[in-house]
């Protein structure tokens, strides 16, 4: 290898006549295990999604091949109503749990970015819901929804003095999925609150001096600084919360199983019945693949969206 | 400021209508974000399932007059029907073996895109920027296949190895090192350290925001695992205490007072774990994440 040193012609030379033999591995040995393990776990399996939506593989390998099938499983995928219904459901799930959530979680972070006694153990305290398990928060709010006598038909049947009737809050096809938004977005809101109160310390003082020594009041300054200061921090909230709602799961498989009435069919909900219940692999990856190209657009649109404001 | 300098005394925080709702904002907050947690603490702590229901819609939630570690007791068996103990272990065992391992093979990684010298280092960390926008759930069918003609369905590896390296925790490293001064990195050079020693006894220990955000993250990840351990553990043997809560939803009547107890034995150990790192965590999450 030292004889690539002596060339005189070569421009650049070999990373090992720069660094030496044992440097070179040192950092091959370093950086391998990340990137073998990535490929195994991530890179095989998703080029392999796309291969095999396009196959009749079963979940439990048979005595007869798997068979090419082009793309049938997408075709019957989009004439299926029940995927269309799980779409549906999840873009309704996205509209109503960004404003929750993403709400709670500006209106707490405004807060918090304030002079407050206690600040920091609010701060850890707000966070807490973030660090409970989807499925403990299943435990809570299902005791929470109980019908017709648990604590949320109680708490508001005696606010409105009788008036309002207990709710079906699970049960109910009108009601299911907006009590899976509450607790979804009772649930995750923390980190969206942690991302806020990052971009709010992000706006320089100078700023709001400066707005101050113009005469801007409270909301003035909240008008013009904060909000046009915190706009790349807005997207990047925006896009991750409907990342993540489009991946609803876990809550609508333990409390309605994707129902009543496929009132809380979600798109991975679909996927998993398709290909663990039915055991229907190939047409579950062919579901993932929908699933995928779903979050890449979500992804793109945050790209250009994110430039634009950078700009 | 100017008002200071008006007048000799300091003013104390004047109370007016601002401040009032302030005020009542977090309360109300703090009410809603929280009386959920302490209902479940509380009602774990009470014997009678009927009670505990009847009690949930009035102050009584907040209230239990003969605390009892009967539900815990019941539920923390290490083998039988409600062996909670025994998925609680199988859930810290996944935990630290998927953080640990995380750490050191995300932050080696990290640190060779960052001041390494091999070629294609650029290419490789645009790479892991694409690959980030994969959700996990869209590559659970395949990964299924693979992991399971590997014959590792239902151990603890298939529980760990696969969510160790990842293309954001590499990235937030390879941020987090890449700020730090290039003086650091030419005073180990010179001084002779290997590139394995400059990481690990001069970047390391200033990285501790770095791994105490990492290590929350991929805690609260690996703790909350749901749909890939269903998938995967057919019994016991590695079954993860929420794979095992989510049971009780099975059940013609739900047994509340078992779920809540099992729900707390749940919460504890992560709740410690977010304890112990949330000082460096906040400060520290996501200023990059914005940006990256």
């Amino acid at each position: 290898m030292s004889t690539l040193t002596i060339l005189p012609k070569r421009r650049r030379r070999s990373i090992i006549a720069r660094v030496g033999w044992p440097r070179f591995l040192q950092e091959i040995g370093m950086l391998a295990p990340a990137v073998v393990l990535m490929t195994v776990f991530l890179i095989t399996p998703f080029l392999l999604s796309f291969w095999t939506a396009m196959t009749n593989q079963p979940l439990v390998p048979r005595p007869t091949p798997v068979r090419f099938v082009g793309l049938n499983n997408f075709l019957r995928i989009l004439s299926d109503d029940l995927f269309w219904t799980s779409l549906w459901n999840v873009t309704r799930f996205t509209l109503w749990v960004l404003p929750v959530q993403c709400g709670l979680a500006f209106l707490t972070a405004l807060i918090l970015n304030q002079k407050l006694p206690f600040r920091n153990l609010f701060r850890g305290m707000f966070f807490l819901p973030a660090i409970t398990s989807m499925v403990v928060v299943c435990v809570i709010w299902g005791t929470l929804f109980q019908y017709p006598t648990g604590p949320l038909n109680q708490i508001l049947a005696s606010l409105s003095g009788g008036y309002i009737q207990p709710i079906d809050w699970l049960g109910d096809p009108n009601w299911a999925m907006f009590s899976i938004v509450l607790l979804s977005a009772w649930q995750a809101y923390g980190f969206q609150m942690i991302i806020y109160l990052a971009g709010m310390q992000g706006i320089p003082d100078e700023l709001y001096d400066a707005a101050r020594i113009d005469g801007a009041g409270r909301w003035g300054r909240f008008w013009h600084v904060t909000m046009p200061g915190l706009r790349p921090t807005h997207v990047f909230v925006l896009v991750i919360t409907t990342i993540q709602a489009f991946k609803l799961y876990t809550q609508v498989a333990i409390l309605t199983q994707g129902g009543p009435k496929s009132s809380t069919e979600t798109v991975v909900h679909y996927m998993v019945r398709a290909g663990f219940e039915e055991q229907k692999l190939g047409y579950a990856s062919a579901v993932s693949v929908i699933l995928f190209l779903i979050v890449l657009v979500i992804a793109l649109i945050q790209r250009r969206l994110m430039r634009r404001f950078d700009v | 400021m100017s008002d200071l300098a008006l007048s000799p005394r300091k003013p104390a925080a004047p109370l007016n209508g601002y401040r009032i709702v302030q005020s009542i904002s977090v309360f109300i907050i703090a009410l809603v974000v929280i009386s959920p947690l302490f209902m479940l603490f509380i009602a774990s702590l009470k014997d009678d399932r009927f009670q505990i229901l009847a009690d949930m819609g009035s102050f009584r939630a907040f209230w239990v007059d003969n605390p009892t570690l009967n539900n815990f007791r019941e539920v923390g068996n290490f083998a039988g029907e409600l062996a909670f103990g025994r998925y609680l272990g199988n859930s810290l065992l996944i935990l630290f073996s998927t953080v640990s391992l995380g750490l050191i093979i995300n932050s080696m990684a990290g640190f060779i895109l960052a001041w390494g010298s091999l070629p294609g280092r650029a290419l490789i960390l645009s790479l892991i920027i694409a690959l980030y926008v994969i959700p996990q759930e869209s590559i659970i069918m395949p990964l299924l296949i693979i992991v399971s003609r590997a014959g590792l369905s239902d151990t603890f590896t298939a529980q760990i190895l696969p969510f160790v390296a990842s293309p954001l925790y590499t990235f937030l490293f390879y941020q987090f090192f890449a700020q730090l001064p290039k003086e650091l990195y030419e005073a180990a050079s010179i001084d002779g350290a290997s590139i394995f020693r400059t990481w690990w006894s001069i970047f390391m220990p200033l990285s501790l925001p770095a791994l105490a955000t990492v290590s929350i993250l991929m805690g609260i990840e690996a703790w909350n695992q749901y749909l890939w351990p269903i998938l995967i553990t057919q019994t016991d043997y590695a079954r993860p205490i929420s794979v095992a809560i989510a049971t009780f939803f099975g059940q013609d009547s739900i047994f509340w007072d078992r779920a809540m107890a099992a729900s707390v034995l749940m919460m504890i150990p992560i709740l410690v774990f977010y304890l112990a790192f949330q000082r460096w965590f906040i400060s520290s999450f996501v200023g990059s994440a914005v940006k990256g």
